[in-house]
């Protein structure tokens, strides 16, 4: 298992929710790749200190997002055929998270939809310079 | 195995030291109890384990009273005076073994290697937190369906701490439950999964730890003038406290946090933003919301 999982107890953000967005984010960033086996429940917990019933949470997270799937006996594993399509996935999904945010301390300082929009195409210019 | 407390109570002449106490503890988990010193963490345990006399209410264990066939099935360390003093930690291995069918000394032997004791040294030649790893090796070695640590990591160093804590998790992953109590949120919160919260003796709080970190949220909104009104929220059951400083609004959410962002936003709150809290957060607001609440409004 190349990949090392850390979580931090203390955070406000639950130790589940830490290991699956962990998870997606190593996937999205091909840290993780399809096929890839994921440490089982019990060493995870033991890797981590972690009691094993959140890290089997963590996993059916995992697995009802369609990022990880596991086989009785076998293990869990990261999910897709190598395909670019399942990497774009779980990217869309980290992306989407963060934007979520910004979007909704944005309208929640009173912007409207226009001037979120226009606040986007200008970060999306300064990216993508040669798609303006 | 399962834990099912309810309404456990025991009085020391007036004074209550477990008040009510009605509690699940579900099998294959690792429970923790929180309370601040001299909550009643001690006295529950002993209450529950039928070593404190005068008490009422009804345990089960696995849905069975407590009675001499369970004993081989449950371990019990408690905080203190837990080891004979005059006998060598070989010798109080060995005491186990003959007790307990399913006690294996080689287990006990290699646990008490890896927390570096000697075991031919006499009990009272070891420190507080050396006695402590002592009876934990011995109570892991039990291969016990429950087992009840009354205060397992304190007088640890981080190390020896840490190991402990893997101990219990390597109980858990064997489908053993583990119920704790530590007046340190530290160990508890990086553990456990779920807890109960005990404060002079009676339950403030329960539930998953992660459970909680969701659903308790401090939402806070500004306000463009001082002229606003919270009369939906303040009723609202899932808000336990409405702290206000000038145009500032601080809502402690005790669930659906984004639901209470909807209210205060529809209420005309701007810049509404969630932050979280630990469990260190959770725990002072259960059993001091006052002065946990002050902390909030100055700290952040």
């Amino acid at each position: 298992m190349p990949v090392v999982l850390t979580v931090d107890p203390r955070s406000g953000v639950p130790i589940y929710q830490q290991i699956v967005e962990q998870v997606k984010r190593s996937t999205a960033l091909g840290v993780l790749q399809s096929g890839e086996q994921l440490p089982t429940v019990k060493q995870l917990a033991l890797d981590l200190t972690i009691n094993p019933n959140t890290v089997a949470r963590a996993y059916r997270d995992l697995e009802r997002d369609g990022v990880i799937e596991t086989s009785p006996g076998r293990g869990s594993f990261v999910k897709g055929d190598g395909d670019a399509a399942s990497t774009r996935a779980a990217a869309s999904d980290v992306t989407r998270r963060a934007f979520e945010g910004a979007v909704r301390e944005a309208k929640s300082m009173g912007l409207l939809r226009a001037d979120i929009d226009r606040v986007v195409d200008t970060v999306l210019d300064r990216w993508f310079p040669e798609e303006r | 195995m399962n834990i099912t407390v309810s309404h456990l109570s025991k009085k020391y002449g007036s004074l209550a030291a477990v008040d009510d106490l009605s509690v699940e503890i579900p099998a294959g988990t690792i429970f923790g109890l929180l309370g601040p010193n001299g909550a009643g963490k001690t006295t529950a345990f002993k209450c529950m384990l039928g070593l404190a006399r005068g008490s009422s209410g009804g345990v089960t264990f696995g849905g069975k009273a407590l009675a001499p066939p369970l004993f081989e099935s449950i371990a019990y360390v408690p905080e203190r005076d837990v080891l004979y003093d005059w006998m060598r930690v070989s010798e109080l291995v060995e005491m186990n073994r003959r007790a307990f069918a399913r006690f294996k000394a080689d287990r006990a032997f290699e646990l008490l290697a890896t927390f570096g004791i000697d075991t031919r040294k006499r009990a009272r030649a070891l420190s507080k937190g050396m006695k402590t790893a002592v009876a934990a090796a011995i109570a892991f070695a039990r291969h016990a369906d429950l087992l009840v640590l009354d205060e397992p990591t304190s007088g640890l160093d981080p190390v020896n701490q840490r190991h402990v804590l893997n101990l219990m998790v390597n109980e858990a992953a064997r489908g053993a439950t583990v119920l704790f109590s530590s007046h340190q949120i530290g160990p508890v919160e990086r553990a456990a999964e779920r807890i109960a919260v005990l404060d002079r003796g009676r339950l403030v709080l329960e539930g998953g730890i992660d459970d909680l970190k969701s659903g308790r949220k401090i939402v806070e909104a500004i306000f463009p003038n001082e002229s606003y009104s919270l009369d939906g929220i303040a009723g609202d059951p899932r808000v336990g406290r409405i702290d206000r400083s000038g145009r500032i609004v601080r809502v402690m959410a005790l669930d659906a946090p984004s639901e209470i962002v909807q209210k205060l936003e529809a209420a005309g709150g701007t810049g509404v933003r969630i932050i979280d809290l630990n469990l260190e957060d959770i725990f002072l607001y259960a059993v001091a919301p006052a002065s946990a609440t002050a902390d909030v409004v100055e700290g952040s």
